[in-house]
């Protein structure tokens, strides 16, 4: 077998396998979303320790994880049932901070702390002193 | 009596420590003068204070000694013998002890290491080091957290203890029964295991911090003290994964919700400073390899151990439940004006000595070996960065404006999730990238068939049914990383083989001898790898379920046929066990008989689950009830955890590279003038 053929059949078989990997990541996964407990998830139950309501066994948080069930069933809108909390709880309640008010600042300090890292390890290229790059082989 | 006699432990433990400090500095300021004739007793007496102590703690509590306030608040007559014994780490004060036994045991290592070695006035200024942190530690155990307090009234009806003396000595009275320890904190053996791992690791990282504020006392430039520092990392580095994991699988054998992580302040605590240690393991390698990096390297085992003590902060003062109950636990404060002395202490004598320790050569190309660990030690730090963050943010903004908000689960994972895939691909091909500047040619000639191995990874998993983006990007990075490896290893012996005419399989051996530090890394990589894939399907393709059920009842669930044979009772001293048992059949064959329980501790009125779980390659099929009643209805929830065994096999092989590492090094010791080391990490 010739060597550009050897190259060619590598090749299409690459993207033979890319492209299953792909359609298979398009179809996606056939579980169905809970959307109960995703809701739950980003509720925090109010007497326990960083607990989510989907997560702890308390009564309350049980108690609160049905009420989720009830809005789910009658058609609520994720917006509609986390204003119901928020209304009732505070934002306080909420686990997962909104990019927005009090919680703005804690989404875009890391952002802050990448641009300023990422300034830093440039910073440090910039200033070398020219040094003679080594040979690298394949051993090295 | 078994109280007064662990107090003079404490106190022994903790003059000794002051003798230490004293004693170490001053044989690293004589040096040849001073022949360290009196550094031994220092030393002996940290360990003997040490262990008296924590023998006193399990005496009194094997012995349901209850004049012990300790006892009598955290364990009882009918607590069986393995939580009694567990119950020394099982509160605040107690945990102290084991904090301060590891710590004793940490300088007796030291010390044995540095006998072998002669004079070594770095050593002797670690050893001192070690003094001033053991000395706080034993001072906060004979004062705000002394666990050998005596109990000077007792609740109603002899139970618990309800107000203490300071003074061991002083009149005490013992009541006829304990509290108990926490409920959750008996249902599970692990809880024997899990704590002392972790501490070991945790504490573990005072060492390196010691050898880090030595150099820098000394200043010691060069790579004496990083190598020794790395050497000790990496011991505390090992224990802090598997204390992390035996955790996360604590969760999941008892929080009865099938989860293993949560973003838990408690968990943060000790993930924050094995984000830095892990950075720490990588940034050394550079520095050896190539002299750069060296300030950073300081400030990084420096953070790495303000962190440990950070999280003991958050964790022990009971700040993160409110800030508003900071002055009630009187340790809080200690714990926080040592992390100030900590923090002020170790970054001015940085500062002093900064222009002493560090280098000068500037990394040549960023895609190099050296600028691979750059951006992984970027995203570490900022990694670790963000879930202190995410810890502290509620904190400082009540702090401020007296607001509550929350930071949870899907702030974590929001952020945690592109970081870590990140974090995976400088971590695959980083290893493969040569020092100093690298041809494109040379890497894509390392990494062009590993990545097609990827691909065959990600394809076998979408024909096991798997679909999911996540877990198909992990599955590539699994089999690509595996692929990388063995693929340098194969080439490394080829070459070795026909230079010295020798069998390939001898020649891939020696060589994973040769380096074990770069080869036991590349362990740990496929075991990250194996645990994203872990993580990334229990994340998507977990199924979850509730059903209620009386006896004789059967559902339907992921597969399964769970049917619902009969409740049941027990009664055991210390607990009643309300049960049901189920038999778990896929197709026509029987695969389990499941018994999941509610335990309710004669302490508590809240019951705690114990979930029933059956393993298998395919997944973990787990049962835990959420309600039981007398007449045998029951609620059941119904996971269906797909391959979570990835989670508990690329943990534990991350560590056991380490381990690999560590043993090796160990066996090969020798000192060698020139490290022949080819790979470097």
């Amino acid at each position: 077998m010739s060597e550009v053929l050897r190259r060619w059949l590598a090749g299409v078989c690459t993207v033979a396998l890319a492209a299953v990997v792909v359609v298979a990541m398009i179809i996606g996964e056939d579980t169905a979303q809970d959307r109960v407990l995703a809701l739950g998830t980003r509720i925090k139950c109010p007497v326990c320790q960083g607990e989510s309501i989907a997560e702890s066994p308390s009564e309350t948080s049980t108690a609160m994880l049905s009420v989720v069930a009830e809005k789910v069933a009658a058609g609520e809108s994720d917006g509609q049932i986390i204003e119901y909390f928020t209304d009732r709880y505070g934002s306080g309640i909420l686990l997962d901070p909104p990019f927005r008010g009090r919680t703005l600042a804690l989404w875009l300090t890391p952002l802050v702390a990448l641009a300023g890292g990422v300034a830093l390890i440039l910073g440090l290229r910039r200033r070398r002193v020219t040094a003679p790059a080594a040979p690298d082989g394949e051993s090295r | 009596m078994i109280a007064t006699v662990g107090f003079l432990g404490v106190v022994v433990a903790a003059v000794s420590s002051a003798a230490l400090a004293v004693r170490g500095f001053h044989a690293s300021a004589a040096g040849e003068r001073d022949t360290s004739r009196w550094l031994p007793y220092p030393v002996l007496g940290v360990v003997v204070g040490a262990v008296v102590a924590m023998i006193s703690l399990e005496a009194g509590l094997l012995a349901d000694d209850f004049s012990i306030a300790y006892v009598a608040n955290n364990s009882a007559t009918t607590t069986p013998f393995l939580y009694k014994a567990a119950s020394a780490w099982a509160a605040l004060e107690g945990s102290l002890v084991l904090w301060g036994l590891v710590l004793a045991l940490f300088v007796l290592s030291v010390w044995v290491g540095r006998a072998r070695r002669g004079e070594d006035r770095l050593g002797a200024a670690a050893l001192g080091f070690l003094g001033l942190v053991s000395l706080f530690v034993f001072v906060i155990l004979a004062t705000v957290s002394n666990p050998f307090e005596v109990c000077t009234a007792t609740y109603q009806g002899g139970i618990g203890c309800a107000q203490t003396a300071a003074l061991p000595w002083s009149a005490s009275v013992a009541g006829v029964e304990g509290f108990g320890p926490n409920p959750l904190l008996q249902n599970h053996p692990l809880m024997a295991l899990h704590p002392p791992t972790l501490y070991v690791g945790y504490v573990g990282l005072t060492v390196p911090f010691a050898f880090a504020m030595a150099a820098l006392l000394r200043a010691e430039s060069g790579d004496g003290w990083l190598r020794r520092t790395r050497s000790w990392t990496r011991i505390a580095w090992i224990f802090l994964t598997l204390g992390i994991v035996l955790g996360g699988l604590w969760s999941y054998e008892v929080l009865g919700w099938g989860g293993y992580w949560a973003w838990d302040p408690v968990e943060n605590a000790s993930f924050m400073p094995w984000l830095l240690a892990t950075a720490f393991l990588h940034s050394a390698a550079v520095q050896l390899r190539r002299g750069v990096l060296q300030s950073w390297n300081f400030v990084l085992v420096i953070a790495t151990f303000a962190l440990t003590i950070l999280g003991t902060f958050l964790t022990r003062s009971g700040v993160i439940v409110s800030v508003h109950s900071f002055t009630q636990s009187a340790i809080g404060p200690a714990l926080l004006w040592f992390l100030m002395i900590v923090l002020v202490g170790s970054l001015g004598l940085f500062a002093m000595r900064a222009h002493l320790v560090s280098s000068s050569p500037r990394i040549d190309s960023l895609f190099s070996r050296e600028g691979a660990i750059l951006v992984n030690n970027l995203l570490l730090a900022l990694f670790a960065f963000v879930v202190i963050l995410g810890t502290l943010y509620p904190l400082i903004v009540e702090a401020v404006s007296g607001d509550t908000v929350g930071v949870g689960r899907p702030f974590f994972d929001r952020v945690a999730v592109p970081l870590s895939f990140a974090l995976i691909l400088a971590m695959a091909v980083g290893p493969f990238v040569p020092y100093r500047a690298a041809r494109p040619g040379v890497v894509w000639r390392r990494i062009r068939h590993p990545l097609r191995a990827g691909l065959v990874a990600a394809v076998a998993v979408v024909l096991l049914g798997r679909r999911n983006g996540w877990v198909l990007l992990a599955a590539f990075f699994a089999g690509f990383v595996v692929a990388l490896a063995l693929r340098q290893l194969w080439v490394t012996a080829r070459a070795a083989a026909a230079k010295a005419g020798g069998n390939i399989v001898v020649e891939a051996g020696r060589a994973l001898r040769r380096d074990p530090a770069y080869w036991g890394g590349q362990l740990s990589h496929i075991g990250v790898a194996l645990l994203a894939m872990g993580i990334a399907l229990s994340a998507n393709s977990a199924v979850r379920g509730t059903v209620e059920m009386t006896p004789g009842g059967s559902a339907s669930f992921a597969g399964h046929e769970v049917a619902y044979t009969a409740p049941f009772i027990r009664e055991l001293p210390n607990k009643t066990v309300f049960g049901a048992t189920f038999e778990v059949r896929r197709g026509s064959d029987l695969v389990a008989v499941l018994e999941p329980r509610l335990n309710q501790y004669a302490s508590s009125r809240q019951t705690v689950a114990s979930p029933a779980v059956d393993s298998g390659w395919r997944g973990d099929f787990y049962l835990a009830l959420a309600s039981w009643d007398e007449d045998g209805a029951i609620a059941l929830d119904l996971y269906w955890f797909p391959w979570i065994w990835l989670v508990w096999a690329g943990a534990f092989t991350t560590a056991i590279g380490g381990f690999f590492a560590w043993l090796i090094r160990r066996r090969t010791a020798a000192p060698r003038p020139a490290p022949q080391e080819v790979f470097g990490v």
